[in-house]
């Protein structure tokens, strides 16, 4: 019995304090169908409705954002009165810099409980490459940042949210590197490369054998020629024996004598 | 050969060769229209000097032609029986078949090299968009024309501008992330809702081009090569037949 009502305790205790614990919002991305959630220096979140529970009227919503590696650099400085100028936007990153900036959202009173919505958002960087301290300034193109709100009243810091989870960013990669040779021959010229082929010499071979045979056949055939006659000798005189025609009898006598 | 097979034979010859003539003329036809390129994607193919689709396309012109006259040719050889003129008809489809099995070759080939797949066209995209050249100019003004007509943007999509450098981001690096023309416009050219284009919402066009390049240059090709394709099986066959006839002539 006892230890059923420890058990229940431990129970109700853990459940409480991870009631606690999930009271602290997380920033994230914009849940709408936006394509430049995330380009190479800006980012686009969800606005920050229902994330503070404090009803001030002179509480601001400012959003931190930073390179993810200097998250605890801000963590520390957070207590700081200065905190809002601690770390102005244009010297705000680089091997020296604290790597993080202020940016103002609006006031609490912008962002009630019951407005909130998916398709509300919020553009960091949208002021470009700006000046002033705690302008939306661009963030560093292709690196890991995080985000965090707070709840800013009379220039100090007194409520936090968790930090987002590491968001990267694009490093934009040169045109040239894309392989734009030569990818995959398709089925279709394959058998149009093959067939055509085969079929010309085929052509080639069947034109070569015509003009053998036909010129074969001209020289063995033997000329017929109906209407010539074809006699081994010719006389001109249809003579049986052969005499000599002309005899001089006159001639005899004197050859007797 | 009896006499009334060879009759058969030229009767069947010639009707074969009428229908070659049909054929040859439908050719001629298809590649003119490939030539005259309606879609208006020539740019795309010179730029990167590959434009044998529209080489090929020429080709079929003049054998399509060549075809039809030829086999209009062989109607009359085969009635007048006369070997001699049977004999210039067989060398003279023999040579125009060459040149078109070239044609229908090429143009399949090149194809391939074009839009096997997106890459060529991205690279030239990325490179040639907006740059102060006369391929710029082209490339340009084709990829405008694209982008309106087909409601698309980049070559696999609008990530393409932020995945990669690109020429237009040179030139215009406070713009859009992705080209004007990648989103809705009204009539006075103006994109209509900048806000909405600015974050890639509702007035951002989210599928890709490539898909309707590659259509388009594979109708192209299809076109020229396979119809020429059947027209020379058809022709192949006819000029055995026609090769018969000429044996069987005295």
């Amino acid at each position: 019995m006892k230890t059923n009502v420890v058990i229940r305790l431990v129970l109700q205790l853990t459940v409480c304090t991870y009631a606690v614990k999930s009271q602290t919002a997380t920033p994230v991305l914009t849940p709408a169908d936006l394509q430049g959630k995330i380009t190479t220096n800006t980012v686009i979140l969800k606005q920050p409705h229902c994330y503070f529970n404090e009803t001030c009227s002179d509480c601001e919503i400012w959003l931190v954002p930073a390179i993810s590696s200097a998250a605890n650099s801000f963590d520390g400085d957070s207590t700081n009165n200065n905190i809002l100028t601690l770390s102005p936007y244009p010297s705000a990153f680089g091997p020296q810099s604290k790597n993080y900036f202020l940016t103002k959202v609006g006031p609490q009173s912008d962002f009630p409980c019951d407005k909130s919505s998916d398709s509300l958002y919020f553009v960091v960087g949208s002021d470009g490459n700006c000046t002033t301290t705690n302008c939306n300034g661009i963030l560093p193109t292709g690196s890991v940042v995080s985000f965090k709100y707070v709840l800013v009243q009379t220039s100090r810091i007194t409520k936090v949210t968790n930090w987002s989870a590491n968001i990267t960013l694009f490093t934009p990669q040169k045109p040239a590197s894309i392989y734009d040779g030569f990818v995959a021959r398709s089925g279709a010229m394959v058998v149009i490369t093959t067939i055509l082929s085969v079929a010309l010499g085929l052509l080639l071979i069947f034109f070569i054998v015509l003009c053998a045979v036909c010129g074969q056949k001209k020289e063995s055939k033997p000329i017929t020629g109906r209407g010539s006659m074809r006699m081994p000798r010719y006389d001109t005189h249809n003579l049986k024996d052969r005499v000599q025609p002309y005899e001089n009898s006159a001639y005899e006598p004197e050859r007797r004598k | 050969m009896a006499l009334g097979g060879l009759g058969f034979l030229m009767f069947i010859l010639v009707a074969l060769n009428i229908l070659a003539a049909a054929a040859s003329l439908a050719l001629f036809a298809v590649a003119i229209w490939v030539a005259v390129d309606g879609y208006k994607l020539y740019a795309i193919s010179a730029v990167s000097g590959k434009d044998d689709i529209f080489a090929a396309a020429w080709i079929a012109i003049f054998t399509g032609f060549a075809f039809f006259l030829t086999c209009l040719f062989g109607i009359y050889a085969a009635l007048k029986r006369s070997r001699n003129l049977m004999l210039v008809y067989l060398i003279i489809m023999f040579i125009i078949f060459i040149f078109e099995c070239a044609s229908a070759i090429t143009a399949a080939t090149n194809r391939d090299y074009l839009v096997g797949n997106s890459n060529l066209v991205k690279k030239q995209m990325l490179q040639f968009y907006t740059e102060d050249s006369s391929n710029g100019k082209r490339i340009t003004d084709t990829w405008n024309r694209v982008m309106q007509e087909g409601k698309c943007c980049g070559a696999d999509g609008p990530t393409d501008w932020l995945t990669f450098d690109s020429t237009y981001k040179t030139n215009f690096p406070k713009s859009f992330p992705w080209p004007e023309n990648c989103c809705e416009k009204l009539s006075n050219s103006e994109v209509k809702n900048p806000t909405s284009c600015q974050t890639g919402g509702q007035a951002l066009f989210k599928k890709g081009c490539f898909q309707h390049i590659e259509w388009v240059l594979s109708n192209y090709t299809w076109a020229v090569s396979w119809y020429g394709f059947a027209v020379l099986m058809f022709v192949f066959f006819m000029l055995l037949l026609a090769m018969v006839y000429y044996v069987q002539l005295d």
